[in-house]
């Protein structure tokens, strides 16, 4: 009898043990989950929903908002502003994944197939750009372009060519590629050490074959190593691509757009409308914002329409 | 396999040099630089220091504040970086290792975050913490960074998480361990490696960030690192004093060096796997 009744008081505290159990989970889940749910409905999706309605706006931000229907679109189109900074982004789009790509294939392809002593230091160095912050990428940039004292003019006049305190960033025809550089140095590191592994998965007889058969080192590569690494490669062209829609933090710094808007990007176009220092447009700022959202979408169907995805099996 | 030496080769190392030097040249350039007068720079810009002078740096120090952005910085990264990282750990863990009604739906949620470039939200975004006074605040900023979701942080350490043993959670529970304490206890332990990785890139994405501190600080007395020397470079193009800013621009420099040597494998490791997923 005893034991029975001990045996059902048991029961009731493991049946209470359960319920508090129970009661904990659901605070815990509260407490994990609902912070960085409510950031981001706050953050991200609500603002991404607003920039729609925003996009329909006559707004500077000091004077009430006027709703304007697609007027902000409709000047979109005719803006020439508009055009020259997509021109600019369809040029770096299609400049900066190329050189990026050639390069680090290149320098990671010996870095991984050759056996010289210095390989495993050049690695790290190479990375080093990608730990630094684009501010300070630009600054060293800025400090490499300089007319007077720049160490560009200053290597050139030490192999006879005086470039007359030239200003690369100064000169419309030389910044627009002058930016190319820093753009390609700073991201080099990462697609290198990428590659690397990539090319360090495909397993060694099938070179060691190929090298029997007396195939060379260049067939090498571009036959085996960069066919069977080819969605890697196509992984890092998106990213470079989507990446050089999006940034410009370096153009920002280097030239601001200048000089005489020949190297303003659709990106820093719509910053400096929105946080610049003349005048504020939100509405049209967020209309253009639209417009780059479509564009980002756009080429990353075009890529997968072009690259598509293939297997590849070792 | 062993390999002969040729003429191609000498190219190839020659190649593999110069593209060496040209990153480390810059920094070393700067680096020797920063100990000269403006006078014996401007008179030849290659000359080596005569002295190892650090009158530069108590002038950067003091003329462009870094002591200040520095303190604001320590803060911003600081808190954002163990708020942020906790958060996201918690997080982890519920939509990886805890069954309950919704998750599919939240991870369907989170995953539409990979579809938005973010550009177009700037504005509202701006608004939005105008409206809620976060602007020109550095716990603002700290709000706005910590919490949120992240596709590659909650990839990167739900997929350490789920390599755990399944029953980890239930002999804790019949040992009598409430869920926080299983979490903290035993869930956060085990994946130490996972959360440092997480923390290594919060950490240089934090330091890194200019353009969120460039739009949402606008008293220079709040300015973190980057913000407060793209300022002061700005300033440099009236006053062309050049090796004070080489000083600051060192000074940038070296707690990015510093957590590169720390952490050199970690970092290349964690970003091969991060460009793979996005």
């Amino acid at each position: 009898m005893n034991a029975g009744i001990n045996g059902n008081k048991a029961f009731v505290s493991k049946r209470q043990g359960f319920d508090k159990a129970k009661r904990q989970r659901t605070v815990f889940l509260f407490l994990a989950i609902a912070p960085s749910l409510i950031g981001y409905f706050l953050f991200t999706l609500y603002p991404n929903l607003m920039s729609v309605y925003y996009s329909l706006l006559n707004w500077d931000g000091l004077t009430d908002a006027v709703y304007i229907g697609f007027e902000n679109y409709v000047n979109l189109v005719k803006d020439q502003f508009v055009w020259r900074a997509m021109y600019h982004n369809l040029l770096y789009m299609i400049v900066v994944p190329t050189l990026i790509v050639f390069i680090s294939l290149l320098l990671a392809y010996l870095l991984n197939n050759k056996s010289y002593k210095e390989n495993s230091l050049y690695k790290v160095i190479f990375f080093f750009t990608n730990v630094l912050s684009t501010v300070v990428i630009a600054l060293l940039w800025s400090f490499i372009f300089d007319g007077s004292f720049g160490m560009l003019n200053g290597i050139l006049e030490l192999f006879g060519f005086n470039m007359n305190d030239f200003y690369w960033l100064g000169d419309t025809r030389t910044a627009f590629w002058a930016l190319v550089l820093p753009m390609v140095w700073g991201g080099v590191g990462l697609y290198v050490v990428i590659f690397m592994n990539a090319i360090s998965a495909i397993p060694k007889s099938i070179y060691e074959a190929a090298f029997l058969e007396g195939a060379r080192p260049m067939a090498i590569l571009f036959r085996i190593t960069i066919p069977l690494i080819r969605n890697v490669i196509r992984v890092c062209i998106v990213f470079i691509i989507l990446g050089s829609i999006k940034g410009f933090e370096i153009i920002m710094v280097l030239t601001n757009g200048g000089p005489e808007g020949s190297t303003d990007v659709i990106g820093l176009y719509m910053f400096n409308l929105a946080f610049g220092k003349e005048y504020h447009n939100y509405g049209y700022a967020s209309a253009i914002g639209m417009f780059l959202f479509v564009v980002l979408v756009g080429a990353k169907l075009i890529i997968d329409k072009f690259f598509p995805e293939d297997s590849v099996e070792f | 396999m062993a390999e002969r030496r040729t003429l191609m080769d000498g190219i190839w190392r020659l190649l593999l040099l110069l593209w060496a030097v040209s990153i480390i040249f810059p920094v070393v350039w700067i680096l020797y630089q920063s100990f000269r007068t403006n006078t014996a720079f401007f008179q030849d810009i290659w000359a080596l220091p005569t002295s190892l002078n650090w009158d530069n740096y108590s002038k950067a120090w003091n003329d462009y504040n870094i002591g200040r952005s520095l303190v604001n910085t320590v803060y911003y990264v600081g808190v954002s970086l163990v708020l942020g990282t906790f958060l996201t750990t918690l997080n982890a863990y519920a939509l990886t290792r805890m069954n309950f009604r919704g998750r599919k739906l939240i991870w369907a949620l989170i995953m539409l975050s990979l579809f938005l470039p973010g550009i177009n939200a700037l504005v509202p975004q701006y608004i939005l913490m105008k409206s809620l006074h976060l602007t020109n605040s550095l716990t603002g900023l700290i709000i706005l960074d910590s919490f949120g979701e992240n596709v590659f942080f909650l990839m990167l350490l739900g997929g350490f998480m789920s390599s755990l043993p399944r029953d980890l959670e239930e002999s804790a529970f019949m040992d009598g361990a409430s869920i926080f304490q299983t979490f903290w206890r035993i869930i956060v332990p085990l994946s130490t490696p996972g959360i440092v990785t997480v923390a290594i890139f919060k950490f240089l994405g934090l330091y890194n960030n200019f353009l969120g501190p460039f739009i949402y600080l606008g008293d220079p007395a709040k300015y973190t690192i980057g913000v407060n020397m793209y300022q002061a470079n700005m300033k440099m193009q009236y006053t062309s004093d050049w090796v004070t800013m080489f000083a600051g621009v060192i000074i940038v420099m070296v707690p990015s060096i510093l957590f590169y040597m720390m952490f050199q494998k970690r970092i290349m490791e964690g970003a091969t796997m991060g460009a793979m997923k996005g």
